[in-house]
């Protein structure tokens, strides 16, 4: 049996981040889901802030340095993406789309993404609506109906309603995550050079 | 093996003193270089193409026949001649005329080159750069080797009974050489003609220059032209230096760090770690270009990037001086250690020309 690829991708800032924590939530419910469906599932999760720089250098010199090319790769590759953000100005941060911008277009086509997004009001809770999912919309991914926003008032402690809230929506989205993997093979890569046309073809 | 340096004209800021070269200075020194580069000893001397500021060489031919008349043995190349906006009868006749005014010492190295708002002010579409640079090429290879050409394609006007004039010096064309940064359909393109491939990674890692040149190989090999290390391969690699390297790393990082390109960007230090880019002492620099070897097998044609970034024409006079003294000797014999017998040159016109009289004896022999 072919394991199964999760790629977590989370953009917070600070350690230790809301928006990492959210993305762990989103990862371990998926993998869980993943599993009870008969799946090997693995697991890998970045900081885009360990990134950052080498993201703003590839979008000025136009390749990825060793450490994102092999980032870049591996999102490529995942069975899965989960990709959370934290809210900024009303949108995804300006780190989390530099990050999509050198991503390879392609790469993420018909792939299962799980969006997520954190903020410190309820109010943002459409920022994955009107941002978030536009963006992969364009990058023509496979984005889960369910995407989770956590205000800071969902993690409230003692299991208060807000917190059972954030809880169902976490499991809601990893089993739609899990059942949009399990209903595709799993993913190869193609090596650009093998697709290349032959001159023949490029004389048309 | 030969060894030679490009230039891309950019008119930079010298981030030391704030001051910027005009254009007439910037042309002259870059005339300077090229006298520079036949004096070290260098075998090649290549001008970039640009229609665009801050890049000053938009007529190359006017530049390399200036060049021509100035030099004895130096080859007289570009980096790159644009086939995609460039019409291909004058690109025929214009390096026919040079090829005749310097004895032959011309060559060219073809790309699409170019930012999107430069093709429409030649009447082209950025989108159709592929087709054009295949089009394009196709009818230049026939104007150079037919004295009477039909043609009618897509991009330009028919031609009837059209003959480009001056022919070729001897009846032998300018060997072409095709550079493409990210595109295998020119790898396929040189492959196919069995033209030579120059990948100029200079601002790329190794790795991606490697895997170009290595289809490249497999494609000409593919079409019959010989065996795979027997492709014509060309790189590009870029250095600066000082008989200190510490005295290197510190006088070059204002112009890394301001440069046009990656200014701003990676460190120097990350920099030159993922690319080509080598700033030390002529033994490091030489060193790091004799491993290029071992990223892209035996090779033909090294270019070096020497004068860009703001760098003073005393500087990069003082680079090629060292270049030629204390690097070049090594690459020469250090790169001839172990070259396979097989492995053939990089074609000149003199190659071309014995070449062309074999075939010639071989055709009457046979009728």
């Amino acid at each position: 049996m072919t394991t199964r690829k999760l790629f977590v991708v989370s953009a917070g800032l600070s350690q230790p981040s809301s928006s990492r924590l959210l993305a762990d939530h989103l990862a371990t419910a998926t993998a869980r889901e993943l599993r009870a469906r008969g799946e090997e599932v693995e697991v890998r999760t970045i900081e885009l802030r360990d990134h950052a720089h080498d993201v703003v250098n590839n979008t000025l010199t136009g390749f990825a340095p060793g450490a994102l090319r092999e980032v870049l790769d591996a999102v490529a590759a995942a069975d899965g993406l989960i990709v959370v953000t934290p809210t900024f100005r009303a949108s995804y941060s300006g780190l989390f789309k530099s990050f999509f911008d050198v991503v390879e277009e392609e790469a993420l086509a018909d792939k299962p993404v799980l969006i997520g997004a954190t903020g410190g009001t309820p109010r943002h809770s459409l920022v994955l609506e009107h941002a978030v999912r536009p963006l992969f919309a364009y990058l023509r991914s496979v984005v889960v109906p369910t995407g989770v926003y956590a205000a800071s008032e969902d993690w409230g402690t003692g299991g208060g309603k807000a917190h059972q809230g954030l809880a169902q929506r976490i499991d809601r989205a990893a089993g739609e995550m899990a059942a949009l993997i399990t209903m595709r093979e799993p993913v190869t890569v193609a090596d650009p050079f093998e697709s290349a046309p032959s001159f023949d073809q490029l004389l048309g | 093996m030969q060894f030679g340096i490009f230039t891309v004209g950019d008119v930079t800021t010298d981030p030391t003193n704030g001051r910027t070269p005009t254009e007439n200075e910037r042309i002259k020194a870059m005339m300077q270089i090229a006298l520079k580069a036949e004096e070290v000893g260098l075998d090649v001397f290549a001008t970039g193409e640009h229609h665009n500021h801050p890049f000053v060489p938009s007529s190359p031919t006017t530049m390399l026949g200036w060049i021509a008349a100035r030099t004895e043995k130096i080859i007289l190349s570009t980096a790159t001649t644009l086939i995609t906006t460039n019409d291909p009868v004058k690109i025929a006749e214009d390096y026919a005329m040079l090829q005749h005014l310097a004895d032959g010492r011309v060559d060219l190295l073809m790309g699409r080159g170019n930012t999107g708002p430069v093709y429409p002010w030649f009447g082209q579409d950025i989108r159709t750069g592929i087709p054009l640079a295949i089009e394009n090429y196709g009818l230049l290879r026939r104007l150079w080797r037919e004295d009477v050409v039909d043609w009618e394609g897509k991009f330009r006007t028919p031609l009837q009974g059209f003959t480009s004039t001056p022919r070729p010096l001897d009846g032998v064309p300018p060997f072409v050489w095709h550079g493409s940064i990210r595109s295998p359909e020119i790898a396929e393109q040189a492959a196919y003609y069995g033209d030579g491939f120059l990948h100029n990674g200079i601002f790329w890692p190794f790795d991606h220059s490697k895997r170009m040149i290595e289809f490249y190989r497999k494609r000409w090999a593919h079409y019959g032209h010989g065996a795979e290390d027997q492709a014509i391969v060309g790189v590009g690699g870029q250095i600066f230096m000082r008989k200190n390297s510490q005295d290197a790393v510190n006088e070059f990082r204002p112009y890394f760090d301001n440069a046009p390109v990656y200014g701003h960007g990676p460190t120097l230090e990350d920099f030159s770690r993922e690319t080509p880019l080598t700033v030390g002492s002529p033994e490091q620099i030489t060193e790091r270009l004799l491993s290029y070897r071992t990223h892209f097998g035996d090779f033909q044609r090294m270019m070096l990037l020497v004068d860009h970034a703001g760098l003073p024409l005393k500087t990069v006079l003082e680079q090629l001086d060292m270049l030629g003294e204390d690097v070049l000797p090594v690459l020469r014999k250090e790169f001839a250690i172990g070259r396979p017998a097989h492995i053939p040159d990089a074609p000149t016109h003199a190659s071309l020309v014995a070449a062309a009289a074999t075939e010639n004896v071989l055709e009457e022999v046979q009728s």
